[in-house]
């Protein structure tokens, strides 16, 4: 295989990335034309194929090469472009080209394995979907940027992956556009990885700047730099901007702006900043989460793959991928792990009282992404990685089950909200078993039930969050230029450990709340959907026959289990989320397939990771407290939805009015950009609204059209419409034309250099030349000849008439006088000269 | 053998024979035959040239290409006096006057 396929030119990689792109291409453009069974094979077959190669892929990867070693399948597509960087500014080449190492591998093994049990779900769930081929189309598109985001070799390609995932994003969530939100929701969560992105961006130049590469070997060999250049390891000056000091301006104190010591950090430091700010755009972290709860208008398959199991974990695999970055800038981790633990314990506390069964799972995906960044933000990157392949399966297990619900709720209730509120649920479990069976074990799987996958990725990240901390590896050569080199506090490490068991134990109190909820009592759906209802709703038209299976005599059919195209995904699924936590049974056993297998990748950040010495034996206590969060969340659920029938939750509410209200409100953070961030660019909006209406379309629109109008009335007066007048105007053109051909022209002209003076005569047709060059009034000879230049000399202040005369092939003669002069030298001049003498 | 004079002269005559007649008459269908006229006074005036020059055949070669656009022209002008006489029923050049102001 490897003497086929080498590990330089891995050509399989194009297949990966093509066969998506084909099936987007094919569904996009012939969809609506070969009808839904021709699109579902297409669009499984692309997506299955694909995966079937990143399995063999996988295969050949982890038979190649030695223990330990960073090896990676390459392939280059084509040369993309250069650019300059580097501290010796050298040419950095930037190509289009790919690649997969054990990191990638797994992620894309996720992305299309999950992608594809998705796909099969897909085309049941919009199996009358009046715009199936499109919403395949985008799908498949979906596989293959997040493909390309992942395989990417290097940032920029990496990059266009990132913006592809996005736009697919976008295009799915505003799939239903017709519905005002939902294309609202689209937008938002396109201009809120918009923001991201931007950070994405600045990181690129800063790392071209100072590494002098964007691929991942060259930046990690290049990294260095960031830190340790001969001159000055702070090399960005926050304060005072690029550095210096302010001197005072015309009497102005602005010496009071120089600080006493300048604010500086490191290169690291910045590039981590600013991945980070894309990071948090892409996978939804404070403070730049609020698109995904809102992403939900999409479709629920859609919510399923990209808005919980692959495109929003990108910004945790950027972290992993970057880690030999993040590693030199403690600060950064450290900002790193606070956001994900602040982000776990914000999304997990509003999906407490949420009632909408996607809005629970999407806020449960936003604090689940919250522990992955602490996971990686304490350089457990393993740890952090290990969550994001569990999560990928329990979380898109969760979401399909949601979408099952729904769909048996859309039997009774043609309500998009009303179908989506667990209110309205209840007892679901006696209709439809493998959904609740599944989604049963699925949520065990994420609150962290021991013994199932969620509980050993979040116990390993809870336990490197206490035992884990960074340090700078280059502390010394820092304290050698006399700056504060910022140290990971000893406190940090368990806070962040405690603030993760209470975002667990919140987490398995809302999941059991969503479950009992849901599938447990009695069905509490009968009433809902009767006309009373759809009177309040003048979405719906109470005519439609489909609108509504349900009046007020029949109670209508009971809620059905989904085909079989939509149960089995789950059934894999769900067993993944049992099983998938044995590829990393961290406390049980030494023996860690996941952490070996990812090792290499992360073999660099050894040296900025210290463990505390007490770990081993810290390893049961600390899990015992992931197992007593779990215990007490799981228990209160029960024991208040299940045996007080959601009493006590009741009472609570009733009790604490406000809490509940700004919890309901989401902690009203949208409200809060509403009015710090967006009323801005509004007035902004406004501001050159009005510039717009007034100065450009008022004034400068109006004047120039009154000035065109007015030359177009004087010129219309020319316009008889008779071709003969037209005719007439041409031949009096041509008689110009005519006589300027027939007529001589004599033309000159003139060089000068220290009085010496050249006229130059101008060509023509035939033409013969004469001159009087010595100014006398008679020319120089009677004959005419080809003489087209005289040469002569002036003093200073002298002056000659010279004459021209031109003959032409029709013999006609005109001549011209010219006056040469040359000038007095000026004053200046003059005492330049008698300098030089 | 007559002069080349001649037929340049003959030439000239022609060609302000067909200049007057297409700036004088507005019937649409005379104003072309000027033009015919006026191209085939430049045709002689090459035919004429090309005698003095007998070995270079520029004149001929000219000679053959301007019959060929001709027939072009006739082809177009024709076409549009018959489209203007099926929209104003005239084929006065005077009276075609859509374009105005």
């Amino acid at each position: 295989m490897s003497s086929i396929f080498p590990a330089e030119d891995y050509s399989p990689i194009a297949l990966i990335l093509l066969l998506p792109l084909l099936g987007a291409f094919v569904n996009g453009i012939w969809g609506h034309r070969l009808g839904k069974p021709a699109v579902k094979l297409m669009a499984l077959a692309a997506v299955g194929g694909s995966f079937l190669v990143c399995v063999a892929t996988v295969v050949q990867l982890a038979f190649t090469g030695g223990e330990h070693e960073h090896h990676r399948l390459a392939w280059t597509a084509w040369e993309w472009m250069h650019t300059t960087g580097g501290l010796q500014r050298s040419s950095v080449p930037i190509d289009m080209r790919f690649s997969v190492d054990t990191l990638s591998g797994t992620m894309m093994l996720i992305v299309t394995g999950v992608g594809f049990l998705i796909h099969v779900y897909s085309t049941a769930y919009m199996a009358h979907d009046k715009s199936f081929a499109r919403f395949f189309c985008y799908l498949n598109l979906f596989i293959f940027a997040m493909l390309v985001l992942i395989l990417g070799d290097n940032l920029p390609v990496l990059f266009v992956g990132w913006e592809g995932v996005g736009l697919c994003s976008y295009l799915l969530i505003g799939f239903w556009y017709e519905h005002l939100p939902n294309a609202a929701a689209g937008k938002k969560a396109f201009i809120a990885n918009r923001i991201g992105d931007f950070g994405l961006i600045v990181a690129m130049f800063l790392l071209v700047h100072y590494t002098g590469a964007l691929d991942w070997v060259g930046m990690q060999s290049g990294a260095h730099s960031l830190m340790d250049t001969p001159a000055d390891a702070f090399q960005i000056h926050i304060w005072p901007p690029g550095g210096g000091t302010y001197p005072d301006i015309a009497g102005l104190p602005l010496h009071v702006l120089n600080p006493a010591k300048p604010f500086t950090i490191t290169a690291a430091t910045a590039v981590g900043l600013m991945l980070l700010l894309g990071c948090t755009g892409k996978s939804a972290q404070i403070p730049l989460y609020v698109w995904l709860p809102d992403a939900m208008a999409g479709p629920t398959p859609v919510s399923a793959l990209i808005h919980a199991a692959t495109m929003v974990t990108a910004g945790v695999y950027l972290v992993c991928r970057m880690s030999f970055v993040f590693a030199l800038s403690p600060f950064v981790m450290a900002c790193i792990a606070v956001i994900g633990a602040l982000t776990a314990l914000l999304a997990a506390s509003i999906a407490l009282v949420q009632n909408d069964i996607k809005k629970i799972l999407a806020y449960s995906t936003v604090s689940q992404l919250g522990f992955m960044f602490i996971g990686v933000g304490v350089g457990a990157f393993t740890a952090g990685f290990f969550h994001v392949i569990t999560h990928a399966f329990f979380k898109a297990c969760l979401f399909l089950c949601a979408g099952s619900v729904i769909h048996a709720m859309h039997a009774r209730i043609h309500d998009g909200d009303a179908a989506q509120d667990i209110r309205n649920m209840g007892g679901l479990g006696k209709y439809m078993r493998i959904t609740r069976w599944t989604f049963l074990v699925s949520t065990l799987a994420i609150i962290g039930c021991p013994g199932l996958s969620g509980f050993f990725s979040k116990d390993e990240i809870l336990f490197r969050a206490y035992v884990n901390h960074p340090v700078n590896p280059f502390a010394q050569r820092l304290a050698a230029f006399h700056q504060d080199v910022w140290v990971w506090p000893t406190w940090l490490g368990p806070a962040i450990y405690f603030a993760g068991l209470i975002a667990a134990a919140m987490t398995a109190f809302y999941m059991v709340r969503c479950y009992i909820l849901t599938f447990e009592g009695e069905f509490r759906g009968w009433t809902i959907g009767r006309p009373s209802m759809f009177k309040s709703n003048p979405d719906i038209d109470p005519h439609d026959p489909d609108a509504h299976h349900e009046d007020l005599k029949e109670p209508g059919r009971p809620p059905h289990e989904s085909p079989h195209a939509m149960t089995y995904p789950l059934i894999i699924l769900a067993t993944f989320a049992a099983f998938a936590g044995l590829l990393n049974p961290a406390p049980l056993t030494k023996h860690l397939p996941i952490e070996h297998w990812l090792e290499p990748v992360f073999e660099s950040t050894k040296d900025s990771i210290i463990t505390r010495p007490d770990a081993d034996h810290l390893t049961w206590s600390l899990a015992l407290g992931g197992i007593a969060a779990f215990a007490i969340g799981t228990w209160l659920a029960y024991w208040m939805y299940m045996q007080s029938q959601g009493e006590p939750a009741r009472r609570l509410a009733a009790s604490q009015p406000a809490l509940h209200r700004l919890l309901l409100d989401k902690w009203r953070v949208d409200e809060l950009y509403d009015w710090a961030v967006i009323s801005l660019v509004d007035a902004l909006a406004d501001t050159f609204a009005w510039f717009d209406e007034w100065v450009v379309d008022g004034l400068l629109a109006k004047v120039t059209s009154v000035v065109v109008a007015a030359l177009g009335n004087i010129l219309r007066v020319f316009q008889t419409g008779v071709v003969h007048g037209y005719a007439a105007l041409m031949v009096v053109g041509m008689a110009c034309l005519g006589w300027f051909f027939v007529a001589p022209h004599p033309a000159t002209s003139m060089t000068e250099s220290n009085g010496d003076y050249t006229l130059t005569a101008g060509p023509g047709i035939g033409y013969q030349y004469r001159w009087d060059a010595d100014g006398n009034g008679t020319f120089d000879s009677d004959k005419f000849g080809d003489q087209t230049s005289v040469k002569l000399h002036l003093d200073a202040g002298a002056s000659k008439t010279v004459q021209l005369e031109v003959k032409n092939a029709f013999g006609l003669t005109r001549s011209t006088k010219i006056v040469v002069k040359r000038p007095e030298p000026s004053a200046s001049a003059q005492l330049v000269e008698v300098g030089q003498n | 053998m007559i002069p080349v004079t001649h037929f340049v002269m003959l030439s000239a005559v022609l060609f302000s024979i067909g200049g007057i007649g297409f700036l004088w008459n507005r019937n649409v269908l005379i104003t072309l035959m000027s033009i015919e006229v006026m191209l085939n006074a430049v045709n002689l005036a090459f035919i004429a040239f090309n005698r003095i020059h007998p070995e270079a055949l520029t004149g001929q070669l000219f000679a053959f290409f301007l019959i060929a656009a001709e027939a072009a022209e006739v082809a177009v002008g024709l076409a549009i006096v018959l489209s203007l006489f099926r929209l104003k029923r005239t084929v006065r050049s005077d009276e075609a006057d859509l374009l105005r102001n």
